[in-house]
């Protein structure tokens, strides 16, 4: 393989570095996407979920050969969505927002979910958001947020 | 630089793998988390024979590279695998990590694998060469140790359709989400004609293979259930005397105490 | 609601919600040096040699040696030390940094080191271990007395382990050399003047040559508060050497193995009772300080101070120790020693009242202090305790009497029910005197030609809300519209030393320097100049002063009070404990923001329901950390507890501003006693001493009381 085309953020980019480095390395280094943060390297926190295709993944477990052709979307191009706002305003309200470094991953997550499930349950938004660690808010406001952003947003999704 | 191989069939996939020194690369999970270094990855995910679910009269067929959400998603897959998968990790990593991968990993916390065993599954492995049908239980030899040809690959696993109706799962992980297997238990139970038919158990995350004693089931085969019950406890007795833990951070005591409370579950489940 | 206390949009939200916010690992890497530290890989031994490899034009070795000022870093003592001394004290030690431009070379380098031990026996069994950091005595009473004349004496150990801080953004600190030649040193912290110190020790340079910015700093719980002391001198040294800016970002492995954590404990209750009830307590408190003793002192005053729990005990004796072991050394972490001792005594209570055959809840009622009583540390309640109206709350909230009477029946099945209550306060602030006699807190406000105002003070946005509280009270006082007012991170070249941000205080001290300096600035104001006003902490005038040495006065001048309720169900072939419903009443004073002090509720909430039953972290026979990964040391998910229920409860401070009390560490605190006597009822009345109590517990209790 010469190099590796995939779309990031709506833009075509190629890489010409090695298939097997970590895709987060990758967007936080090359392409300075350090929304992604990086909390555990092991795919066990979700700070930096991403969504491939439309697919939430933790990118710290994706080589860079596997997306090859994909489209990647971090937080600096979701954030120019209207279902970010419908997120942001949601997230705001209830103040679900504390140290913040797990928010973008957690956002993504909400997004993967909600673009499945629109309505979600209190249950299936737990179960959406449960790759997502969170040390600050003990999920109560961050639950919520995603159960009003739906609500409010309907018609988003 | 850029190393490693995308394949955009099979065919080509088994190309690469009979002529270059690579791993095969499916999720990526397991492997990202391994990080080895120096290593060319061979990248299956978009490999379109790999990656479909299909059934004829006897198998679901769950293509390697098809990942925990696409079974779920799909009606073709019994409920059980649905099950098992679904407590896999968090959506992320199921969005990621493939049956093909749970396999090759060679561990005995494998979700996947664990329900293969109790479903007697067979997989299909592929080569330039030609293909071979396997037992699940013949294809893993030991921890990290797999009946698979360094110009192997695993194309799909064979899921019987039939006789998984009726079952036990239990998964017991430090937490309800984010969750590696400390045991893992899977049993099926079937019986026709007042006489039991099936009554498989396996037991994951607790050796260096998921555990599975067909003489001791033997046990119950063709019995009745009040006979079976009669036989309850010589057959738990058989169980604990044959099961011998790997130790690990959670106690092998903890953990046979599980597997033992489980197994007892499984049978009151089905009357016995 | 008040208006203080109406929920706004927090002030950082915009930038964290979207990710525009710049975390220490986020500044651009190009001209700035990658650090890796060398770990000592034995927990004692003197280090006879390292060998390091040939380095690469660029790449560069750091140890104790290029230290320009002193190895010792300021925390309490001066026992820490930069780099390691002659000997390592702990797995994980730092012996030396290596930086270097590429940080897959830096690493290899790194592990390319060879380091020549000569081993020594380690200490690290936490009862074996004699060598004091800490002894404190204090009590009130005749002790002797009344266990003579009691009815009855109790004698209980308790046992609680490790727990990890777990932000969610690891360890983190820069240093850049200023043209000037002061050292510019930034990253994730607490406590900015506290690194300002260390480093211009470490450097030798005076306070001049150093300042600190605290960056956006993901999560903190006390485990920000010492370490980037020691982190922030290792950077500054090594791009002192190196002469370019130097960045060490812990990896999450590195993290969890080697940075404080909660001290394990040890503590042994000896109770007597006398018709029916306690007369006196002998307490004994030990703590694992591990390797140096950092905060270990605060730690344990914190915690022998709150030993003998919110009941009225005519007779105390306590005696505290912080042990040394070859251990990573421990420190802050929210709730300072409290927990642990709060744990002990809810538990001991509630034994005791087993065995006399009263309702836990009674007799803890029965003993409950209230306004005018005596502190353990013959202080005063100066306010009203506002406990049994709390109790009525929970009660209500899950109908807590009825439940407790119902699952105390015998029960079979697979799966038991129990439900368990505890109470408990938080001193807020600083312990005794620390407040007036060592921070002496200076805040100030500025106010530019444009009518906007800056808060100027040193305490540290880490997710509790600083940045947003802080601005609303100046708001409120100046009648401004909240965007009006701002809150920086504070960089200690701008602003005056209000302190560090831990015990609770940043809001109830530094707060209420900020409300007065406000209406100062109000009777001031003159639109369209630049002006500035300045406030100095002032000890309320109604305080019995504390003395340190004696453990006697007001060690706080008010308390945060909590009840909280767990109810769960067992699963008794897994043992796994599942939180059917957890319950606080908090009460922190007048919230500032309620959703903000919500949020540290339920937070804290969950932080304690995971010590008390599935955190768990534990070394070795080689003093090695193993739970080092978020795989092994498991934190709580979405799918681990329902939503927590979470109430305020009001009881004004009248020397906090609009009536708020300290708030962030409160709600972890009580959560293990409240799980555990859950645990022991489902298990039919078992009694249980150790936390965390996990599933492998639970079993083994199972087969050993033939549940």
């Amino acid at each position: 393989m010469d190099e590796i085309r995939f779309t990031l953020n709506g833009k075509e980019v190629s890489y010409a570095g090695s298939a097997t480095d970590r895709l987060l390395d990758v967007l936080r280094n090359d392409y300075r996407c350090t929304s992604v943060k990086c909390g555990c390297k092991e795919g066990e926190c979700g700070a930096c979920s991403v969504l491939i295709d439309g697919v939430l993944y933790n990118s710290c477990c994706v080589a860079m050969g596997a997306i090859n052709g994909a489209s990647v979307v971090t937080m600096e191009g979701f954030r120019e969505t209207k279902r970010f706002e419908a997120l942001e305003k949601a997230f705001g309200e209830v103040s679900a927002v504390q140290c913040g470094f797990c928010i973008p991953g957690m956002v993504l997550a909400a997004e993967a979910l909600l673009s499945k499930n629109p309505h979600p349950t209190e249950d299936e938004i737990r179960e959406g958001l449960s790759g997502n660690l969170c040390r600050c808010t003990g999920y109560n406001a961050i639950v919520n947020a995603v159960n009003n952003a739906a609500k409010e947003g309907n018609g988003l999704w | 630089m850029v190393n490693g191989y995308v394949a955009a069939s099979l065919r080509e996939a088994l190309e690469i793998r009979a002529s270059h020194d690579v791993v095969p690369y499916a999720g990526g999970t397991d492997l990202m988390v391994e990080n080895r270094q120096g290593v060319e990855y061979l990248f299956l995910n978009k490999v379109p024979e790999l990656r479909t679910i299909t059934a004829d009269d006897q198998y679901v067929r769950i293509g390697a590279a098809v990942t925990f959400t696409e079974a779920i998603a799909s009606p073709d897959v019994p409920q059980l695998m649905k099950e098992a998968v679904s407590r896999i990790a968090a959506p992320a990593i199921r969005n990621a990590g493939t049956f093909g991968g749970n396999l090759g990993n060679g561990s005995a916390k494998a979700d996947s694998v664990l329900i293969e065993f109790v479903a007697d599954a067979k997989l299909r492995l592929v080569s330039k060469k030609g293909e071979r049908i396997v037992d699940v239980d013949k294809f893993y030899l030991g921890r990290k140790k797999l009946d698979l040809g360094s110009d192997e690959l695993i194309a799909e696993v064979l899921l019987p359709k039939q006789g998984l109706e009726q079952y036990s799962y239990e998964k017991v992980g430090g937490r309800n989400a984010l969750a590696i297997s400390r045991v893992s238990f899977a049993g099926v139970f079937a019986a026709k004609d007042g006489k039991i038919t099936n009554v498989a158990a396996a037991f994951g995350a607790v050796a260096d293979t998921v555990l599975r004693y067909r003489d001791i089931e033997a046990m119950l085969i063709g019995k009745t259930v009040d006979e079976a019950k009669a036989l309850k406890a010589d057959y738990l007795k058989a169980y604990a005397e044959r099961m011998v833990l790997t130790r690990g951070r959670v106690s092998a005591e903890y953990r046979k105490s599980v597997c033992m409370n489980l197994l007892d579950g499984f049978l009151t489940k089905f009357g016995i | 609601m008040e208006k203080i206390s109406e929920s706004v949009v927090k002030k950082d939200h915009a930038p964290k919600v979207s990710g525009r916010s710049v975390y220490v690992a986020d500044y651009p890497s190009e001209g700035v040096l990658c650090g890796k530290l060398l770990h000592a890989k034995v927990a004692r031994a003197k280090v006879l040699k390292v060998e390091v490899p040939e380095l690469p034009e660029g790449y560069f070795y750091v140890d104790a040696k290029d230290v320009p000022g002193d190895n010792n870093v300021n925390i309490v003592l001066d026992d820490t030390p930069v780099y390691c001394r002659e000997t390592v004290e702990y797995i994980g030690e730092p012996i030396a940094m290596l930086c270097g431009p590429d940080e897959k070379v830096v690493e290899r380098l790194r592990d390319e080191c060879k380091v020549e031990y000569e081993e020594l026996e380690p200490v690290l069994d936490l009862r074996a271990a004699t060598e004091k950091f800490f002894d404190y005595n204090f009590g009130h009473g005749d002790v002797d007395k009344a266990f003579a004349e009691a009815d009855k004496v109790y004698d209980e150990e308790f046992e609680t382990g490790y727990q990890e801080q777990a932000y969610l953004e690891t360890q983190g600190m820069m240093a850049e050399p200023e043209e000037s030649g002061r050292m510019f040193v930034h990253g994730s912290a607490q406590c900015a003047y506290y690194i300002h110190g260390a480093v211009a020790r470490a450097l030798g340079c005076g306070p001049g040559g150093v300042h600190i910015l605290q960056d956006v700093t993901g999560g903190g719980f006390g485990g920000k508060e010492a370490f980037p002391s020691i982190l922030g001198c290792q950077v500054a040294v090594a791009a002192h050497k190196c002469k370019k800016p130097v960045r060490c970002v812990f990896d999450r492995r590195e993290d969890m193995e080697y940075t404080s954590k909660r001290h394990p404990s040890l503590c042994r209750y000896k109770v007597a009772v006398k018709d029916g009830k306690v007369t006196a307590m002998d307490i004994d408190v030990k703590f694992n300080a591990g390797a140096y003793s950092t905060l270990s002192a605060v730690v344990l005053q914190r915690g022998i101070i709150a030993s003998p729990g919110i009941y009225n005990i005519p007779n105390v004796r306590v005696h505290g120790w912080a042990v040394k072991t070859n251990t990573s050394p421990c420190g802050a972490y929210r709730g300072f020693g409290a927990p642990q001792t709060f744990f002990a005594v809810e538990m001991m209570m509630d034994h005791i009242a087993r065995d006399l055959g009263v309702d836990s809840l009674a007799f803890k009622e029965k003993h409950l202090v209230k306004q005018g009583d005596s502190t353990s540390t013959c202080g005063k309640y100066h306010f009203p305790v506002p406990i049994p109206a709390m109790i009525e709350e929970i009660d209500k909230a899950c109908d807590y009497r009825k439940k407790r009477a119902e699952y105390a029946k015998p029960q079979v099945g697979r799966y038991r029910r129990g439900i368990g209550m505890s109470m408990y306060f938080h001193g807020a602030g600083f312990t005794g005197s620390g407040e007036r006699d060592l921070i002496k807190a200076v805040a100030k406000l500025r106010k530019y030609k444009d009518g906007t105002v800056e808060v100027l003070a040193s305490n540290g946005e880490i997710g509790q809300g600083v940045r947003t509280t802080f601005p609303k009270i100046v708001a409120h006082e100046l009648n401004l519209p909240l965007e009006k007012v701002y809150y920086n991170h504070p960089d200690t070249a701008r602003v005056p030393d209000s302190g560090p941000t831990v015990a609770s205080r940043s809001l109830m001290v530094v707060g209420e320097l900020l409300r007065r300096a406000a209406i100062k600035l109000r009777s001031e104001w003159i639109d369209g100049e630049e002006q500035e006003v300045e406030e100095h902490f002032k000890e309320p005038d109604f305080l019995i002063p504390f003395y340190i040495d004696k453990f006697e006065g007001d060690a706080y001048p008010t308390y945060a009070w909590s009840v909280n309720a767990i109810e769960l169900e067992i699963d008794t072939y897994t043992g796994i404990a599942k939180v059917l419903g957890a319950y606080g009443s908090f009460d922190v004073g007048t919230p500032i923001d309620y959703n903000v002090v919500l949020g540290q509720m339920e937070g804290g909430f969950l932080q304690g329901i995971g010590y008390a039953s599935i955190e768990k972290m534990d070394y070795d026979a080689k003093g090695r950390i193993r739970n080092n990964s978020f795989s092994d040391y498991l934190i709580p998910t979405t799918k681990d507890v329902p939503n927590l229920k979470c109430m305020l409860h009001v009881e004004k401070y009248p020397d906090g501003p609009y009536g708020a009390k300290g708030a962030g560490e409160l709600p972890l605190v009580g959560a293990p006693g409240a799980y555990l006597e859950a645990v022991e009822q489902a298990l039919g009345g078992v009694t249980l001493n150790h936390a965390p109590f996990t599933a492998e517990d639970t079993l083994a209790v199972i087969a050993k009381e033939g549940i």
